[in-house]
């Protein structure tokens, strides 16, 4: 021990301070002058951390800002309500069709057993009769075409499924987003506000996010 | 002829979270000569359990994708139900995928329908459907 200390304490490499430290005969020193070096190291640590934090910090902050800002509709919450909206106006102009056709598809079976019955009493060649035959024609037309606008009504289910998913898709990315903000707002030193433990309604989200300078 | 071979007067549960599918299935069943008023409809699939243990269906036509709990788990909860499970359930979705296919014939549905559809096809399914009961057999 005694023959390796001195050794070490030759290498011109070595700081001085860590040269004397070696070289000091006074354990409680020795300690201290270690802890003060592995401080100052974790101090250095710390602070690029901090750093790293911060300009994360503010750049989910612009990302945020920028979604408020650039974007048309203004924000989250603003998108979601477009897209549900539009699910809203297209099951109710749906609705409106299918209305449309429950309402003439009778009418139409009507006219068909109308000039089915007038036929009966009709000679061949008479006005009435080819006025008849055409009217069948063209309630069979319709009571098939009625139907086929109900089924043609399937876009709105079919295109309703795709917003739905966009919504919950825009809803995850918010809330992962939140979570960004909630991390790296914490991580750069900002206290951390109590709201931010659990969010759970838009309110709660939009304040968390204010707090943050959203 | 098939329709010799469908009860016209049979009670179906049309089970969708979207109103108007709902109500494209209900027309599709009546141009196909079922009873307009025997025609049922349930939103959630919890109203449609609760609707199945308080009255008698003979057919359940539901949507896969659903919101809580999917068809292929309403399908499922069906055939764990002691009363329920002979119950006929035609699956109609969105998605033709192979996996969801295989998924549905595992749980034991009696037919499998993709959106867009018409009555024709509709038809086809019932009445395969029903033709399959009538031989003794059950799922798809």
């Amino acid at each position: 021990m005694n023959a390796a200390a001195p050794a070490l304490a030759m290498d011109k490499d070595l700081p001085t301070e860590l040269r004397e430290l070696l070289n000091s005969p006074n354990g409680a020193e020795f300690e201290q002058a270690l802890d003060a070096i592995v401080r100052q190291r974790e101090q250095h640590m710390f602070r690029a951390l901090g750093q790293l934090a911060r300009d994360l910090h503010d750049a989910v902050r612009r990302l945020g800002t920028d979604l408020a800002q650039d974007g048309f509709p203004g924000n989250v919450a603003d998108a979601r309500q477009y897209l549900q909206d539009a699910l809203e106006m297209s099951a109710n102009a749906a609705h409106r069709t299918i209305d449309f056709a429950e309402r003439m598809r009778p009418q139409a079976e009507a006219l068909t057993i109308n000039a089915a019955e007038m036929l009966k009493w009709s000679q061949d060649n008479e006005p009435s009769a080819v006025l008849a035959r055409e009217s069948v024609m063209f309630a069979e037309g319709c009571r098939e075409g009625l139907a086929e606008l109900v089924v043609a009504q399937s876009w709105q289910d079919l295109t309703g499924q795709r917003i739905k998913k966009v919504d919950n898709f825009i809803g995850s990315v918010e809330s992962t987003l939140l979570e960004l903000v909630r991390l790296t707002g914490a991580l750069a030193g900002s206290d951390l506000p109590a709201s931010a433990a659990k969010v759970s309604s838009q309110e709660e989200a939009d304040r968390l996010l204010s707090e943050f300078g959203f | 002829m098939w329709r010799e071979a469908l009860d016209k007067n049979m009670k179906i549960l049309v089970v969708d979270d979207f109103s108007t599918m709902r109500r494209i299935v209900r027309n599709l069943l009546v141009e196909l000569g079922f009873s307009n008023p025997l025609i049922q409809e349930a939103a959630t699939t919890a109203r449609t359990q609760s609707m199945l243990r308080s009255q008698p269906f003979d057919l359940v036509v539901t949507d896969w994708n659903m919101p809580n709990m999917t068809g292929i788990d309403l399908l499922k909860a069906i055939r764990a139900e002691a009363s329920l499970k002979g119950l006929p359930v035609l699956m109609v979705t969105a998605e033709n995928n192979r996996d969801q296919i295989i998924a549905a014939a595992q749980a034991g549905v009696n037919g499998y329908i993709v959106k867009p559809f018409t009555a024709v096809t509709l038809k086809e399914k019932l009445t395969k459907i029903f033709e399959r009961i009538a031989a003794g057999g059950v799922a798809a």
